[in-house]
Formats: C-alpha cells, structure tokens, sequence
C-alpha cells in the first residue's frame, strides 16, 4: 500500500501520516509526504500509489486542476481540505471522500473505510469519469454510461454512443466511487446501469445472466443473483 | 415673458429723420439740424424724443425749447457736459404728423477729434421712460443669478478638499459677467458725462474679452483638451488683433470678440464630442441655440441671453462634475469599509480557522502544554487584529506586533522557524492596518525555508522625499510562484490609497536570496 500525502502544512501533513500509518499498520504501508505540487506530482510519476492524500489549496495555489488530473489515475483520492465549499464539485469529479479540516481520527478512519468497505447508497455524487487519452484529460459524464466491464486493472466504459473508453481505475476502485443508486455490480468483471435492467435470467447449467433492455446478455456472479433479485422485485 | 412681449410688440410709431446736419464748430460751438417726417403714430400720450449726441446742449423742436442736456459753456463759463442720450418731452400741440425740425444748440469742448454723430429719434415719451425699466429687470435678473453663482461657486472651492480648477474658473466667469451686465447697463442708472462714455466702453469691452478667453478656456480644461496652454494663447491673440485691428470701434469689437469666443467654443465642443467627452453634446446644443437667438434677436440683449445660455450650460457641466465628485467620494467609503471588512475576515476566514485549528487539535493530542501557547498566540493576534479593525492608520509598532503574533502562531502550523529583524523603524510613524501583515503571509505562502527557517527583515528610512519601507523576505522563492500576488497585494494598493491617495508607490519582486517588498509613501 503506496501512499502519498500532499499538504503544505507540516504540522498538519505529519498528523495525516502519523493516522495513515496507524489504520495501515497491517499492510505494511509505505508513506511519502510531499509539501507542494509539483513534488507530489514528480513522485506520482515515479512510483506506485494507491492512495492520495490531497490539500486543494497548496501555498496559495488552487489545487483542483491537480484533482482533474488525479481522478483520472488508477489510484483513489481523498481531499483533506479547508475548502469545505468544494466538496461537491470534489465528489462529482470522483474522489474517494473530502475530510474536512479540522479532522481527528475517526473523520480519517471512515474515509479510508471506503477503499474497502460496499458502497454506500446515494452517498456518491459523481458526475464526471476523467479518461487519461494520450497525456490529455477528458471528462466523460456519468450519465452517458451504460455499463462497464473490467480489461485487465483497468475497466472499459461502454458509452449510449456505442464507443468505448478505457479507464485508468480497476471496476473496484469505480464501484466505490460510482453513484449506488444508478450503478450495480452484477458480476466480477461487470457493472451495469441499473435503469438498463431488464429481467434475470437462469441459463443452462445454472448460470445466471442479466438481461439488458438493449437485448445484451450479461453474466451476473452466482454471490450476486440473490441481492439482484431483491433488488429487480423492489423496483 | 415681459421682455418678450415689449420686444414682439408693433412698432407704434413710424417716421423718417434725415442725417443730422451739423455746422462746423466756431470756438466749441454745437449746433446740430435733424428734419423729422412723422408717419404714423399710434398713441395718444405725450411724444417724446430721444437724443443721442455729445456736448452740452438746449433741445428745440419746430423752434420751441424742450430741455437741455448739460449746460454750455459761455466764455465766462466753462461747460457742465451733459450726458449721451438724453430724453424730451414733445407738447402736445406741436407733436402732430407731418414735418418737425429738431435743433440742438450748445457747445462741446471735448471729444470733437472722435467725430460723433448726432441722433433724434422720435418715439412714445412713456415708451422711452418705461423701456431701461423693462431692459433692468430682466437684466438685473441676469446680474443677481450670476452674482449669487458666483459667491456661491468661490465658497464651494474654499470649502472643499478637492480644490477643482474648474469650479473657480466658474466663480471668476460668473462674476465677470455680472460686472459686464452691470457696466453696460449703469447707463440707466448714473449720468455719466459724455466725456466719460468711452470709459465704460472701454471697460465693457476689456470685460467682454476676458470673458472671450476664460469661456472657451473652461471648455478646453473641462473636456480636457490637449495642450490647454497653447490653444488659449492662440485664442488670447486672434482677439487681440481684433481689439488692434478695430481700435475704436466699440460695439463692432464686442461684436467680433462674442463670435471668436462663439465659434472657438464650438470648435473645442466639436472635439469634445468627437471624443465622447461627457455633457458635450448639451453643450453644442446649447452653443447653437445661443446662436440662433443672437441672430434673430435684438443685438444688445440677444448676447446676454447667449451668455445666459452657455453658463447654464456650464452650470450643468459643474454639477455634473459635483455628482462625479460625490461619487468618488462614495466610492471611497465603500472602499474604507469594505477594507475593515476584509482585515476582518483575514483572521476569521473559514480556510485560516480550520487549518489554524487542525494543527492545534494535533499540539493538544500530542503536546498539550505547546498546544496551549498556539492558543494564547491566536488570541494574541486576534487581539490585535480587533483593536486595529476599524482604523486606517495604526502605529507601526502596532502592526509589526502583528506581523510577529501571525509568524508565531505559523511556526506553530508550519512548523518553520520564522525570524523576524528590522532596522531603522520610526515609533512615531502609521502605517495603514495588516498591510505588513499581508506582505508576511504572501512571503510565508511563496517562500521555501532554507534551514528550515525564513526570515523577514524591515528596514525603514526617508528618502528622496519618500518614506520607505523594505519588507525583505529571506528565502528561496517557490519555482511556481505566482508574482502577482492576487487578492492580498490588491488589499495593499487598497489600503495605500486610501490613507495616500496617489502618493505611494509599491513594488514587489523576486530576487537572489528572496522576495523585496518596497513601499513608498510621500513625505
């Protein structure tokens, strides 16, 4: 577990460290602090992270061009900021959870609950998937994916237009940052947009499948089929 | 509307009077024939006669005596000089239609060389006594508007702080122009001897010319033309020339020195409204306006009226200017307390609080007894801040206190350890409230400690006629920097101008070893 903190106040940089290296003393955690941007940014280029830790305002700088680029990495990001006003605009570009300062630990704790723990419903309020393409950063809005389908540790965004987009993030990491209420995980190596669903369908062989209103069949994992069903029956 | 009415009314007399017939004067002698031929007349009160001429004389109409003007001289006695127009009433009996012969008989010892004419006319004798009447109480309303204008226009500049030229370029035009209605009219009022009467032309006529310069003269300054100083030097000569050119002739140099003043005012409008230039446009009208009264008018009033016209309109262009003033005056209350507000919100800003307060939630959790002195550090600055709040100079004793309290209570955030030297400080001088304050905090912001530390260094001193202040800060300048120091050097500039207006200067830069604040403020 590579993680990374930025924030220009050392004080406040080594309270994060000491509580990050608390909560992840299991995993052998490597933590690396970083007191400005362009720092932080030489070391994401050169090593493995799995978790930033970001200040949205750095030595008077407006962090959040930093937060365009990052959401669209592989790895998860958690703002630490004072500018509670720019939490929404935070959770709409797909960060993990925004701390507020001043934090103690359990503020800190439940945000890094979230690297692990389900989705909470309707918590989330993403509106944009930042795609990395070529050096640029593109931003795909939510509402234009119907499904997704994990490539490897990167997943695929299957777009209505019928294109697809491959993002930097692995379906875990998106699952966690997705809004609960429009997307569910019916497979290992699938998401889908739940106003999509159509019906369940049980195969040959006991295999379950999902079936989309545009006539796609999907696999639907057999620790899943129960929930779905609930779920299908609720709406 | 009376003056309207006694101008468009119907002629009520009509006749013809020949050329005066003058004998070439014996020893001083006057003796002057004017042959009248009454048409019509349309009234049944007394006829009167009005004489224009110079000298001392006695008036005889078909041969019968009507006054006299002044007394003729004898060679025992030397002569009382009567004045240029005279009045007479005509009897009854010999007022009738048809041919009279007007006869002045005396003497004129002086002014012969100027080779005045003599002039009789004939009109109602009522008519001639209620006319200055009529002339005087539109004139004198003219007189007292421009008189208390003027008066009021001087107080305004004594009294203001902002000393307009303009507004005292007003006063003296308003009381020039009283002075010239009161000197063309006093004629009505005072005999003045026909040996004096070239000395009240010669004053109107002075009057009329300062007037043609300082009218176009406000214009050039008020819509702020390009070299102001020459454009009325060139104005100052062509009039000159008028007055040299036509030396004598009173009426007609008056005449010339308004259309000068007239069309060079027009010119200067012309290019105030090409320029967009505020109120010209009013003026130009105005300016026309003026014109076409003067053309269709009676000469001696219509130019007073013109005037009348084009100080209205510059009365518009004071006041307007007066409402300018009003504004910035406005502006910069708002702009006073718009600053309080912010030196406010420089410590209780929701980003300081709550970054101030995670490193103190941490000193508590880890060192309660260091966490302690951040508190008393805050507060410490707080203090500060809310005494200074609400001035616009404090001293700067008071301010550098400040910038200390804030470094403290960074080392307890930043955990840097922040230096603070100075040199040279006055303890009598002011400085505007957190203006230091917010030069450390950009320093604090921009700056990479060496060491570990960083160091601000201010010296004071006079000189060049400047107060200068030079807050170093002595580290290594962040690579991203931003050099235009956004909000924080707008505070700055703000708060200079306020107590300074326009005489400071600040600057800040980036060089070898740190970043230079200089300011300067004007001894």
């Amino acid at each position: 577990m590579n993680i990374l903190i930025i924030e220009d106040e050392m004080r406040i940089a080594r309270r994060l460290a000491r509580m990050t290296a608390q909560y992840f003393e299991q995993q052998s955690a490597g933590i690396m602090l970083c007191d400005d941007l362009e720092t932080g940014l030489k070391h994401l280029n050169q090593h493995p992270v799995n978790l930033l830790l970001l200040d949205l305002n750095l030595n008077g700088e407006d962090g959040f061009q930093v937060l365009e680029a990052m959401v669209a990495r592989s790895f998860q990001t958690i703002i630490v900021s004072a500018y509670t006003e720019k939490a929404i605009t935070a959770f709409a570009y797909g960060v993990l959870d925004f701390v507020p300062k001043p934090f103690d630990e359990e503020r800190l704790f439940q945000a890094f609950g979230r690297l692990t723990a389900a989705p909470v419903l309707s918590e989330n309020q993403l509106k944009f998937l930042a795609i990395r393409n070529s050096g640029l950063i593109r931003f795909i809005d939510v509402a234009e994916v119907t499904c997704i389908e994990a490539a490897g540790i990167y997943s695929e965004l299957h777009l209505q237009n019928g294109t697809v987009a491959l993002h930097d993030k692995s379906l875990d990491a998106l699952e966690r940052i997705l809004p609960a209420k429009d997307f569910v995980r019916i497979h290992r190596s699938h998401i889908i947009r739940w106003a999509g669903a159509e019906k369940l369908i049980i195969g040959p062989g006991g295999k379950y499948a999902m079936q989309l209103k545009n006539g796609n069949l999907l696999p639907v994992g057999r620790s899943r089929y129960k929930a779905l069903c609930e779920r299908l029956k609720a709406t | 509307m009376l003056f309207l009415l006694s101008a468009c009314s119907e002629p009520d007399i009509r006749y013809d009077a020949s050329e005066a017939r003058i004998a070439p004067p014996v020893n001083n002698s006057l003796y002057a024939r004017v042959n009248i031929d009454l048409k019509e007349k349309h009234f049944t009160t007394p006829l009167g006669v009005k004489v224009h001429s110079f000298g001392a004389f006695e008036v005889f109409w078909d041969g019968t005596r009507l006054g006299q003007n002044g007394i003729p001289g004898t060679p025992t006695r030397a002569e009382a000089p009567g004045t240029e127009t005279s009045y007479y009433q005509v009897p009854d009996a010999l007022s009738g239609l048809g041919k009279h012969v007007v006869e002045l008989k005396g003497t004129q010892v002086h002014l012969n060389e100027m080779g005045r004419s003599v002039m009789v006319k004939p009109e109602s004798y009522l008519g001639l006594l209620r006319r200055p009447l009529i002339d005087l109480a539109f004139v004198n309303l003219m007189a007292g508007a421009f008189l208390i204008a003027a008066f009021y226009y001087v107080f305004l500049y004594l009294n203001s702080q902002a000393k307009t030229k303009t507004t005292l370029l007003f006063a003296l035009i308003c009381i020039l122009f009283f002075a010239l209605l009161v000197m063309e009219y006093i004629k009505f009022t005072i005999d003045i001897p026909y040996t004096r009467f070239y000395w009240r032309l010669s004053l109107v006529g002075w009057l009329t010319f300062a007037i043609a310069v300082l009218i176009p003269f406000y214009f050039i300054i008020h819509f702020k033309l390009p070299r102001p100083a020459l454009l009325t030097a060139l104005l100052a000569s062509v009039l000159l020339f008028i007055y040299v050119f036509n030396y004598g002739h009173y009426d007609h140099t008056a005449h010339l020195y308004s259309l000068t003043w007239w069309i060079s005012s027009v010119l200067v409008v012309i290019y105030a409204c090409i320029k967009k230039r505020k109120g010209s446009l009013l003026v130009l009208q105005g300016l026309l306006l003026s014109m076409l009264i003067s053309r269709y008018m009676y000469y001696d009033f219509s130019l007073y009226i013109a005037f009348t016209i084009i100080l209205l309109c510059i009365l518009y262009l004071q006041t307007n200017a007066s409402r300018q003033l009003e504004l910035a005056h406005r502006e910069s209350q708002l702009l006073s307390s718009r600053l309080q507000l912010e030196l406010v919100k420089k410590n209780i800003q929701p980003h300081f609080l709550r970054n101030t307060l995670t490193s103190l939630m941490d000193w508590i959790e880890e060192t309660p007894a260091e966490g302690v002195k951040m508190i008393k550090a805050l507060s410490g600055e707080f203090d500060l801040m809310m005494e200074m709040s609400e001035a616009s100079l404090v001293p700067i004793r008071q301010e550098i206190d400040l910038c200390k309290r804030h470094l403290e209570v960074m080392q307890f955030r930043k955990e840097v350890n922040y230096v603070w030297t100075e040199e040279g400080v006055d303890e009598t001088e002011t400085i505007p409230p957190a203006v230091l304050l917010t030069l450390v905090e950009n320093g604090i912001t921009h700056n990479l400690p060496t060491e570990n530390s960083l160091r601000f260094h201010l010296q004071f001193y006079r000189a060049d006629g400047f107060k200068h202040y030079v807050l170093d800060c002595l580290g290594k300048s962040r690579p991203a920097g931003n050099t235009s120091g956004g909000n924080g050097f707008k505070y700055v500039k703000a708060r200079l101008t306020e107590s300074y207006r326009d005489n400071w200067q600040f600057e800040a830069a980036c060089y070898d070893g740190g970043w230079r604040n200089q300011i300067q403020i004007g001894l």
